[in-house]
C-alpha cells in the first residue's frame, strides 16, 4: 500500500491535533493531507488564513496515513487519488468525490529499457509496479491500451522505494512508476515509453468526504472546497509566488516546482463542476477504474453506488 | 472649439504616417524609458550598458531615459518613448490608460548567483527599535515609502499589513520620499520609524555599505527557499518590458529577441544585476492586489446613474416598491387592529374589574390579576396584597372537609390542567382574620403557545347559605333526636311531620300518623287548636291509649307557628309520655296515708277518713263509734323475740281485726301496738258490743311468730259520735284513747266505752 510520495517525502509531518476536536462549535471536518503538488491550494489556503474554523487540516507523510484514519472513522475527509478513494469506499465508509485537484499529465510514467520503443515489444518482458497503488493504474490502463493480456506479461509487484534498486540491478525491463522515482530513473538511462499525458483525465487526485458528514455539516465541505480555490487561484494565478512557498514547504527548489507543476493540470472551478457532474469524467472513471482493481483482485467488489461525485458543493463563483 | 478638435486630430494623423514610414524604413533612435526607482546617477550607471547593448543588436542607437512617475506618464503621453521598463503596477495604469503592444518580456533579477522573476516587498526598522517587532506593531507608525504607486515599495507591504489588520492608508502617517535610498535614510535618521522598500534594494545597499545590515531589522520575513532577498511580503512577477503601438513590430521583434539573448554574463547584465529576460510573466495576481487594495487602476469603482440604476433593476425596484407599499398598508392595518384590540381588552379589564362577583386570573397556582370584587371579598385594600400569591395563603391550614388547604388546591389545579373546569366550596381566611364560604369555579383559559396556561378563578359568597344551613341542621337534630314527641300540623290540625319521639311514644309509624289528627285530650279535641290559635299555645296533661291498646299519660304542649307575616300557618306540639310519673305521685300519695308495715291506714288517713264519717253520720242521722286499741304484754314478745317476730305479730293481729271488721269500716295503726277503728252505722249496741268482743277474741288467739307460739291480748276504749254536745275527730280520739286506759286499769283484755262522767 503506498501512494504519491512527491520528491522525497522525507517531510515527517506528525499528526498534529489529530484527536485534539475543537469542542464548543459543531464538529468541524478533519480533512487528511499529505504532501503532493495537488494539495498544494489546501496547505497555501492554511499559510494565507483563508481556511476557515469548520475545517481542520490533519496533515500526514502519505495517503496510507489518510487511507487508515478515514477508515477508522478518524478524519471526515483527505485528498487522495481517485483509485485510492475507491479502495477506501469499497472497504470502510462510504466516500463522495467533492473536488478534483489535479489531474495527472505526465506525473506517472512508464521507464523501459532503451531497447523497448513500442507497447507492444512490452509483451513477455518482467515489469516492476506498485499493484496496490496509483501506478498500478497506469499499468494496467497501459496494458489495456496495449491490448496486452496480463499473463503476456511479468508484473513484478514492489514498493515504489525499492523501484531504483531493482533497475540498477537489472531486475526487470520496464518500471511503472511517478516522480521523482521517474526521473531518476530516466537518468539511469531508462526511456519514457508512456506517461499519464497519454491517459488524458484519467489519473485524477481528488477531495473526498465521508457522505454521512457530508450530509451532516454540508456547510463545512463548501467551506473546505472554496478555501481550496482560494488556494488554487494563488498557486496558479500567483507563481511567482506559490513556487516559493511550495518549494519551501517541500524541501525543494523552485525550478523542481515548476517541473512538476507541468506533469499535472489543476482543473478550474467550471473543469470541476463538468467533471463532478452525474455520469461525468470522474464518475466513468471510477467506475471503469473499480472493474479494473476489482478484476485483478486488487478491491474486494466494484463500486455499487448511484453517484460517487457530486458537484453540489463547489463554491457557485470563484472568489 | 469643434473645427479645431477636428483640425488637431487631422495633423497627428499626418505626423504619425509620416513617423511611421521612417521607422519602417530605419529609425534614427529608439527611445528607452526605465522608471527611477534609485536615484537618477545609479539608474544611468546601472542600465546604461543594457542601452548599449541593445544598441549593439539591432543597429538603432538606443537612448536611455530615466523618467520618474511623472515624467514617464507626460512622455508616454505625448509618445515621446518606444519602449518603457516599470514595475507591474505603473504597467498596469499605464496600460488602463492607453492600449499597449503588451508585455514583450520579464525582468529576472540575479543576486549572489541565484535567479528570480519575483519580487516583493520589505517592511523594516531600525535596529534599534525593539518596540516593533511585528506587523501589528506597525499601527501608527511613521512610515516612509518611496511613493504610493509603487508595488514593492508600498503595495505589497500594504496588502500584507491589511491582512494583519493594519490598514496604512488610514492607520498611519506615511512619508512620500520619491526613492527606495531615502527611504532607508529616513528609517537610519529616525524621520520614520518604518520603512516600505522592493526586495533587493537593501542587498544591493548593503554591498555598497556593508555595515547597514546591523542597522536594520526586517520585519516579518519570508522563509522562502530559492528566494534570493530577504522578503516581508508575498511575492510578484517582475517588471515588464513594453512596447508602445506606434513602434514598428519589427524594431519590437529586434528588441525582444536581444533582450532574451542577453545572458547572465553579459555586461549589461551584470551592470544591472539582472540575469536576463524572460518570457512575459502573468500579471493577474498584480490586478488582484491593485482590486484589493483599491489603487490605481481600480481606485474608482464605476459610477452608477439612477437611470442605469432604474434600467438595470426595474423589476426589482417595482417589487421592492410593491413590497414596501404592501408592508406600510399591513402596518397601518396591523395599527388599526392593534388599538381595537387594545380598546377591546381595556373594556373587558374594566367589565371584569367592576363586576360584582370576585374574579381573578391564575398562573402557576398564584394570582396574576383580581378585580375590586375580590379584593373586597377578603378585605384587603391594594391589589399587591394578592398578587404573586397562592389561594393557600388566604386559607386556613385545613378546609372544612379535613383536606390540607395547599395539597387539595394542588390537586384540584391539576386537574384543571388537564382541562376541566372545577368548581368547590372553599373556606377562605380574611384580612381580618374572619372565614368565608365561597363557592369557588376554576376554568383554564388556553393560550397555545403559553408554558403555563391562565386559569379564571372566581368566587360566590355563601356564607349565609352555609350558616342557615348549619341552623337547620341543628334544628332537624333537635327534631329528629329529642325525647319528646314533636309534630307539625297544618291549619286544619292535620299532621304534616313527626319525629322518632312521637313514633315511639304512640306505636303509630309516621306513615300512619301524617294526614291525621294527633292524639288530643277527648273533652276538648280540636278544641285546643282553636284556643292555641287564640292565646299562642294551649297545653295540659291527659290519658291516651298508644297502638297496642296500652294506656298512658301524656303532658302536650301545642303553639301556632307564624309566618312572615304573623299570622298562624302551622302547630306544632310537643308532648312526652307521663305514665311514670303519674304512677310514682299515686305511690308517694299511698306512702303518706297507709302504714308500710300492715297496709293499713295511718293516722293522716284515719283523721281524714273520721271527718268524713262524722260528716255523713250528721247528715244521715247514723251513730258511729271510735275505737282505740292498744296490745298487751307487746314490749315482751318484741324483747324475747325480737323486732321481726313483733312485727309478725303486729302484722297478723291486724289481719285478724281487718277481717272482723266490716266492708265500711276503717282500721288503722297508729303507731307502734296501737290501733283505732271507724265502726260505722251501728244500728244498736249489741252490734258494737259483739263486735268489739269479737275483736278481743280475735286478738287473744296464739300468734306463731319465729317459731313460737305466742299470745296477746288487747285493751279496748271506744266512743260514740253525735254526742250531745259537738265535738271534732280529735276530741273523739281522746275520749276513745281515755277508754282504752279505762279498760287497762280494770285488767286488761277488755273493752270499755267512754263515760264523760268518768272523766
Amino acid at each position: 500500500m503506498h501512494r504519491r510520495h512527491f520528491l522525497g517525502a522525507s517531510l515527517a509531518a506528525g499528526f498534529a491535533a489529530l484527536g485534539l476536536r475543537g469542542c464548543g462549535a459543531s464538529s468541524p471536518l478533519r480533512f487528511g493531507i499529505h504532501p503532493w503538488i495537488g494539495y498544494e491550494s489546501l496547505y497555501l489556503a492554511e499559510e494565507f488564513g483563508w481556511l476557515p474554523a469548520l475545517v481542520e487540516l490533519v496533515k500526514g507523510s502519505s495517503a496510507l496515513d489518510s487511507m487508515e484514519l478515514l477508515k477508522s472513522g478518524q478524519l471526515d475527509g483527505a485528498a487522495l487519488t481517485l483509485d485510492e478513494a475507491i479502495r477506501v469506499h469499497v472497504e470502510g465508509p462510504e466516500l463522495l468525490v467533492v473536488g478534483v485537484t489535479d489531474v495527472s499529465v505526465g506525473a506517472d510514467v512508464l521507464v523501459a529499457k532503451s531497447e523497448i520503443e513500442s507497447l507492444d515489444q512490452l509483451r513477455g518482458k518482467r515489469i516492476a509496479v506498485e499493484l496496490a497503488g496509483v501506478s498500478g493504474t497506469l499499468l494496467l490502463n497501459i496494458l489495456d491500451q496495449a491490448s496486452i493480456e496480463r499473463d503476456e506479461v511479468t508484473i513484478v509487484d514492489a514498493p515504489a522505494d525499492t523501484h531504483v534498486g531493482l533497475w540498477k540491478r537489472g531486475e526487470v525491463d520496464a518500471i511503472a512508476c511517478y516522480e521523482p522515482t521517474a526521473s531518476i530513473l530516466l537518468g539511469l538511462g531508462g526511456e519514457r515509453l508512456f506517461d499519464s499525458s497519454q491517459l488524458p483525465e484519467t489519473i485524477f487526485d481528488v477531495l473526498v468526504v465521508n457522505r454521512k458528514f457530508a450530509e451532516r455539516v454540508p456547510e463545512a465541505v463548501r467551506a473546505l472546497l472554496e478555501a481550496h480555490f482560494s488556494g488554487l487561484r494563488h498557486l496558479v494565478r500567483n507563481q511567482y509566488d506559490s513556487i516559493y512557498r511550495v518549494a519551501t514547504r517541500q524541501g525543494i527548489s523552485p525550478r523542481e516546482v515548476r517541473l512538476a507543476q507541468a506533469s499535472v493540470m489543476f482543473p478550474d472551478l467550471a473543469s470541476n463542476r463538468r467533471y463532478l457532474a452525474k455520469n461525468g469524467r470522474v464518475e466513468q472513471v471510477a467506475r471503469s477504474l473499480s472493474r479494473m482493481l476489482a478484476r485483478e483482485g486488487l478491491v474486494p467488489r466494484t463500486l455499487k453506488v448511484e453517484r460517487f461525485s457530486d458537484s453540489q458543493f463547489l463554491p457557485r463563483s470563484a472568489a | 472649439m469643434k473645427r479645431w478638435v477636428l483640425g488637431y486630430l487631422a495633423f497627428a494623423a499626418l505626423i504619425l504616417s509620416a513617423t511611421g514610414t521612417t521607422l519602417a524604413q530605419g529609425f534614427q533612435e529608439v527611445r528607452f524609458g526605465i522608471y527611477a526607482y534609485r536615484p537618477d546617477f545609479i539608474m544611468k550607471e546601472r542600465y546604461q550598458p543594457l542601452a548599449d547593448y541593445l544598441t549593439g543588436r539591432i543597429g538603432i542607437p538606443v537612448k536611455l531615459q530615466v523618467l520618474d512617475q511623472e515624467q514617464m506618464r507626460a512622455a508616454l503621453a505625448s509618445n515621446q518613448l518606444d519602449f518603457f521598463l516599470t514595475n507591474p503596477s505603473q504597467f498596469l495604469v499605464i496600460r488602463s490608460e492607453r492600449s499597449l503592444t503588451g508585455e514583450l518580456a520579464t525582468l529576472v533579477r540575479k543576486h549572489d548567483g541565484v535567479a528570480t522573476a519575483s519580487l516583493g516587498g520589505v517592511i523594516f526598522t531600525a535596529a534599534t527599535r525593539n518596540d516593533i517587532s511585528d506587523l501589528s506593531d506597525v499601527r501608527g507608525r511613521t512610515i516612509a515609502s518611496p511613493g504610493l504607486h509603487f508595488l514593492g515599495g508600498f503595495q505589497t507591504q500594504a496588502l500584507e499589513l491589511k491582512g494583519a489588520g493594519v490598514d496604512v492608508l488610514n492607520n498611519n502617517r506615511i512619508k512620500l520620499v520619491r526613492s527606495h535610498d531615502r527611504v532607508v535614510r529616513s528609517v537610519l535618521t529616525g524621520d520614520a520609524e518604518v520603512g516600505f522598500v522592493r526586495t533587493g534594494i537593501l542587498e544591493e545597499m548593503i554591498a555598497d555599505d556593508p555595515r547597514l545590515a546591523d542597522r536594520i531589522r526586517i520585519l516579518n520575513r519570508q522563509n522562502l527557499t530559492g528566494f534570493p532577498y530577504a522578503v516581508s511580503t508575498r511575492l510578484y512577477p517582475e517588471w515588464p518590458v513594453a512596447a508602445l503601438p506606434h513602434v514598428d513590430s519589427d524594431i519590437v521583434r529586434r528588441v525582444a529577441s536581444a533582450l532574451f539573448a542577453i545572458e547572465e554574463n553579459y555586461p549589461a547584465a551584470l551592470s544591472a544585476g539582472i540575469a536576463g529576460f524572460a518570457p512575459p510573466a502573468d500579471y493577474q495576481s498584480v490586478e488582484y492586489l491593485a482590486r484589493e487594495l483599491r489603487v490605481e487602476p481600480y481606485d474608482e469603482l464605476p459610477k452608477l446613474t439612477w437611470g442605469e440604476l432604474v434600467g438595470q433593476y426595474w423589476g426589482w425596484l417595482m417589487a421592492t416598491f410593491i413590497l414596501v407599499l404592501l408592508l406600510t398598508g399591513s402596518m397601518l392595518w396591523l395599527r388599526r387592529k392593534k388599538r381595537e384590540l387594545a380598546a377591546e381588552q381595556r373594556r373587558l379589564r374594566r367589565l371584569i374589574l367592576s363586576w360584582p362577583q370576585p374574579m381573578l386570573m391564575l398562573r402557576g397556582g398564584e394570582f396574576v390579576d383580581s378585580n375590586r370584587a375580590a379584593l373586597e371579598l377578603l378585605r384587603y385594600a391594594m391589589p399587591r396584597s394578592l398578587l404573586g400569591k397562592d389561594i393557600a395563603a388566604f386559607s386556613p391550614q385545613t378546609q372544612p372537609d379535613g383536606d390540607v388547604s395547599r395539597q387539595k388546591i394542588q390537586r384540584l389545579l391539576q386537574r384543571v390542567d388537564r382541562g376541566e373546569v372545577v368548581q368547590v366550596e372553599w373556606v377562605f381566611r380574611r384580612s381580618d382574620g374572619s372565614e368565608v364560604w365561597v363557592d369557588m369555579t376554576l376554568a383554564p383559559v388556553h393560550e397555545t403557545d403559553e408554558p403555563q396556561p391562565h386559569v379564571l378563578c372566581s368566587w360566590y359568597d355563601i356564607t349565609g347559605r352555609k350558616e342557615a344551613e348549619q341552623r337547620q341542621r341543628m334544628a332537624a337534630s333537635v327534631f329528629d333526636h329529642a325525647r319528646e314527641a314533636i309534630f307539625i300540623t297544618d291549619l286544619h290540625g292535620l299532621i304534616i311531620d313527626v319525629n322518632d319521639a312521637y313514633v315511639e311514644i304512640t306505636g303509630r309509624a309516621r306513615a300512619d300518623a301524617i294526614g291525621r289528627l294527633p292524639p288530643l285530650p277527648l273533652e276538648e279535641g280540636t278544641g285546643v287548636f282553636a284556643s292555641a290559635r287564640a292565646h299562642g299555645f294551649w297545653s295540659g296533661e291527659f290519658a291516651n291509649k298508644r297502638r297496642d291498646g296500652e294506656r298512658f299519660n301524656m303532658a302536650l304542649t301545642v303553639s301556632g307557628v307564624r309566618d312572615e307575616r304573623g299570622a298562624i300557618s302551622h302547630f306544632m306540639g310537643i308532648f312526652s309520655d307521663i305514665t311514670r310519673l303519674k304512677a310514682q305521685e299515686k305511690e308517694l300519695r299511698t306512702m303518706a296515708h297507709y302504714d308500710a308495715l300492715t297496709h293499713l291506714p295511718n293516722r293522716v288517713l284515719f283523721t281524714d277518713r273520721m271527718q268524713q264519717v262524722m260528716a255523713q253520720a250528721r247528715r244521715q242521722d247514723d251513730l258511729l263509734a271510735v275505737v282505740y286499741i292498744d296490745l298487751d304484754q307487746f314490749k315482751p314478745v318484741n324483747d324475747a323475740f325480737g323486732h321481726k317476730a313483733g312485727d309478725e305479730l303486729l302484722v297478723e293481729v291486724a289481719n285478724r281485726m281487718r277481717a272482723e271488721l266490716r266492708e265500711e269500716d276503717t282500721l288503722a295503726r297508729l303507731g307502734g301496738d296501737e290501733f283505732a277503728a271507724l265502726i260505722v252505722n251501728i244500728s244498736e249496741p249489741t252490734v258494737l258490743e259483739n263486735l268489739l268482743a269479737r275483736l278481743l277474741h280475735a286478738i287473744s288467739e296464739p300468734v306463731q311468730v319465729a317459731g313460737h307460739l305466742v299470745q296477746v291480748s288487747a285493751s279496748i276504749g271506744f266512743t260514740l259520735y253525735p254526742q250531745a254536745e259537738e265535738l271534732d275527730g280529735d276530741q273523739l280520739l281522746r275520749q276513745a284513747d281515755q277508754a282504752m286506759y279505762q279498760a287497762k286499769k280494770q285488767g286488761r283484755n277488755r273493752y270499755c266505752g267512754f263515760d264523760s262522767a268518768a272523766s
